[in-house]
């Protein structure tokens, strides 16, 4: 049985999907129950597997058991680096579901199980990118994943949700064009899609193959749309914000944290970090990029009056802080950067829950209308402002952890300008905050004069979100504690995948000596 | 902005064109993608392995079809997204709607009602023909699959969409297209209940007495593009079924 995790994982999610698909149309009590359940198996079977691959080390499975000669079928491998973010994507994907336990009732009623099943078929594509060990088969489910979330998105009420959704999509495209447009590439100069064999291959060839190296900025381009870094996020903000709560909920923590995901295996795995940051001297332009990224995305953050279009700028910058991190070229910047893909995910899902009862409760949308809810919804507050100290970096947090790992790295390879941009982004996000909490605690500042108390009957009715909500926000801020008080046992799983594997045959990463 | 557009597209062109010199030669019997020992497996091992002529078929269906799985599920989640945006599901209770069936099925034209009449069992037929044969020549689930979708478009244009829909309803193409991917992984789970990797078809042999091995495996991916095309010809006649009609599934084009 325990053998089989690594499919049963996908399995669970897909039969619930079709369960939901073929017993939920006739009956829609159903559809809740099915997916949940199917998220927690899958949540269950994520743990199994993290456990026997802190046990046994990397997994690897072969589909349908072609094992030998490596590349003839599919192979899926897993370390501790995907088994965290499979734990990650299952967990944020079951907090969700409980979520959108109402509002997808009130949303679109008919369509509840058409949700549901492009829900679990989303987070099936994007646990199944993370446990593979083939660069097509990722191709693959990046199509089931993107698929899924355009869908997801269009189903928004507003028009303008249809239209972020379509141009979501031709962005999307253009990224998984220029994925598969790599792969190809690499196809034709290696002549297999096994990341291992892609890796070995590539290591065996002598000089720079310029084929190869135009797979790598493909692949890279490709991905930087999908995870929405600086120059090419214009497909984010609306697109997250403008569709259902429950959707937003899922696809913001987890597309862009998977894109970074893809990167770091990219880079770890089929090109190796020797080729990577040895061979092509990128490292410099692209850390130069990230500072740029995480200083647009706060600016940004800054005008924002609404406040979902405020987390979403927030997002770019956090993407800048994982690309820079990954392309700090040293062991510290890779460890910080999975280590915040998994804390970004929680704190994202954390904030995107509090928008989400903030919009169902009290009908907010923009900043200002937040006034007084420390007194109105204090249990909701209480998991927003952990999420909200996570997202500033105040121990003992996640988000603390992330950035003081991201910081050494920063400091240990000499990339200053990455250091100060992610200070200034902190501060950024504590002027957001501390803003909101003011806003939020103390009510609007009187210069309004006396149209304040007009309206405050009427706000008054506002009451504390109910149950199906409040669980999965203070389990998310229960997480996002948890994931920084145990920062060091994370670290070492992540280290060892960086250490210890055959395919990361660098002392780059391997924390005796960066680049300097 | 369209200058940034042509600007990008040159860049993107020029890219990947820097890297032609770097290709093997064409039809190079040398180049890592025909000497890898992957190729080599393939080429030689195929006939042993599953008896299948045609090497393509072995590897979408057996070797790697584990992507042809979810493949299947991303053409799945294309009809669904399409119902999901654009299907009207709330029916006035009770009020039958001024539906415009009657105008456009009265007219329709006796040629193009005969010509699909006649074209219709042969193009039904030859679907069957295709996914069947997929062992043996170009073809399989996903080909023939869209050649019996399109039997069912063509229905749908030549007498109108609500006779279509009464040979083929919502509930019927709905169930199908889940079937379809049930009938897949169906084949990748019996493999797991009998102890081996998941679609490992081999191991299949012990429910059907008297074949080995690589007959299974030929069998099974017969099973597994007969799925593929449930999937595929049912999806698109529910894409075309929601598109011509905006969702209401009445009166179509």
């Amino acid at each position: 049985m325990a053998e089989q995790y690594p499919i049963l994982v996908l399995l669970v999610l897909l039969f619930g999907a079709l369960l939901v698909g073929l017993a939920g149309m006739a009956d829609r009590r159903i559809c809740f129950p099915v997916t949940v359940t199917a998220l927690a198996l899958a949540l269950a079977v994520s743990l199994g597997i993290l456990q026997r691959v802190i046990n046994e080390g990397v997994i690897r499975y072969f589909v349908a058991g072609w094992s030998r000669p490596v590349g003839i079928g599919i192979e899926l491998r897993i370390d501790t680096i995907n088994a965290l973010v499979l734990l990650t994507i299952t967990t944020v994907g079951l907090l969700a579901a409980v979520f959108s336990f109402r509002r997808v009732k009130e949303d679109k009623t008919e369509k509840t199980p058409l949700f549901y099943i492009l829900y679990l078929l989303l987070i099936m594509g994007l646990s199944g990118m993370v446990i593979t060990g083939d660069a097509f088969n990722l191709y693959v489910l990046l199509e089931v994943s993107s698929l899924t979330s355009y869908a997801l998105i269009a189903m928004g009420k507003s028009r303008r949700a249809a239209v972020a959704a379509f141009s979501y999509i031709i962005m999307g495209t253009i990224g998984a064009s220029f994925y598969l447009l790599g792969v190809g590439y690499l196809y034709l100069r290696t002549g297999t899609l096994n990341m291992v064999e892609i890796h070995q291959a590539i290591t065996g060839l002598e000089g720079v193959s310029s084929a190869i190296v135009v797979a790598f900025v493909m692949i890279i381009v490709g991905l930087m749309i999908k995870m929405a870094f600086f120059p090419l996020f214009g497909w984010l903000p609306n697109a997250y914000s403008y569709c259902p709560s429950s959707t937003s909920c899922v696809v913001a923590p987890l597309m862009t944290k998977v894109g970074v995901y893809v990167m770091v295996r990219m880079m770890l795995t089929v090109f190796g970090t020797e080729w990577v940051f040895e061979n092509l001297q990128y490292s410099q332009w692209m850390v130069g990029m990230a500072v740029i990224a995480i200083l647009a995305g706060s600016v940004m953050a800054l005008a924002q009056v609404e406040l979902k279009k405020m987390f979403c700028y927030i997002i770019v910058a956090e993407v800048g802080y994982m690309v820079g991190g990954a392309w700090l070229a040293n062991h510290w910047g890779m460890v910080g950067t999975v280590y915040h893909i998994m804390s970004d995910a929680f704190m994202t899902l954390c904030m995107f829950l509090a928008a989400g009862i903030f919009l169902k409760q009290a009908g907010v949308v923009r900043i200002d209308q937040l006034d007084g809810m420390f007194r109105k919804m204090p249990l909701t507050m209480a998991g927003f402002v952990v999420g909200a100290l996570a997202m500033i970096g105040i121990p003992p947090t996640c988000g603390f952890f992330s950035k003081l790992y991201l910081i050494r790295g920063g400091m240990e390879s000499g990339h200053w300008g990455y250091v100060v941009a992610l200070l200034i982004s902190s501060l950024v996000n504590a002027v957001l905050f501390f803003r909101i909490f003011e806003i939020a605690y103390f009510g609007k500042k009187p210069v309004e004069g006396h149209g304040h108390h007009a309206d405050h009957s009427e706000r008054s009715v506002i009451k504390e979100a109910r149950l199906s909500a409040l669980v999965p926000l203070l389990t998310t801020a229960v997480i996002i504690i948890l994931l920084g008080i145990f920062n060091q046992d994370l670290v070492d799983l992540i280290e060892r995948s960086l250490k210890g594997a055959e395919v990361i045959g660098s002392a780059v990463l391997s924390g005796e000596g960066g680049l300097g | 902005m369209k200058w940034v557009g042509l600007i990008a597209v040159l860049f993107t062109g020029g890219l990947l064109l820097s890297a032609m010199d770097d290709f093997p030669k064409w039809g190079d019997a040398h180049s890592p993608a025909n000497a890898s020992p992957v190729s080599q497996y393939y080429i030689e091992k195929t006939i042993e392995d599953s008896g299948v002529p045609n090497m393509v078929t072995a590897v979408l269906a057996d070797y790697r079809g584990y992507d042809t799985m979810f493949e299947t599920v991303v053409v799945l989640i294309a009809g669904i997204a399409i119902m999901a945006i654009l299907r009207v599901m709330n029916q006035i209770p009770g009020g039958a709607r001024p539906s415009p069936r009657h105008e456009i099925g009265d007219h329709h034209d006796i040629i193009i009602g005969t010509t699909c009449r006649l074209l219709i069992p042969v193009l039904q037929l030859f679907a069957l023909y295709v996914i069947a044969h997929g062992h043996h020549s170009p073809g399989g689930g996903f080909q023939g699959g869209v050649i019996l979708g399109a039997s069912f478009i063509l229905t749908a244009i030549a007498q109108g969409l609500d006779p279509a829909l009464e040979r083929l309803p919502e509930k019927s193409y709905v169930k199908l297209a889940f079937a379809g991917v049930v009938i897949y992984s169906g084949f990748g789970v019996m493999c797991l209940l009998l102890g081996e990797n998941f679609l490992d078809y081999g191991v299949l042999h012990v429910l059907l007495p008297g074949i080995d091995a690589a007959e299974a495996r030929s069998h099974s991916m017969l099973g597994v593009e007969v799925g593929v095309a449930f999937t595929v010809s049912a999806i698109m006649f529910a894409i075309y079924a929601n598109l011509a009609s905006k969702g209401e599934l009445e009166g179509g084009l």
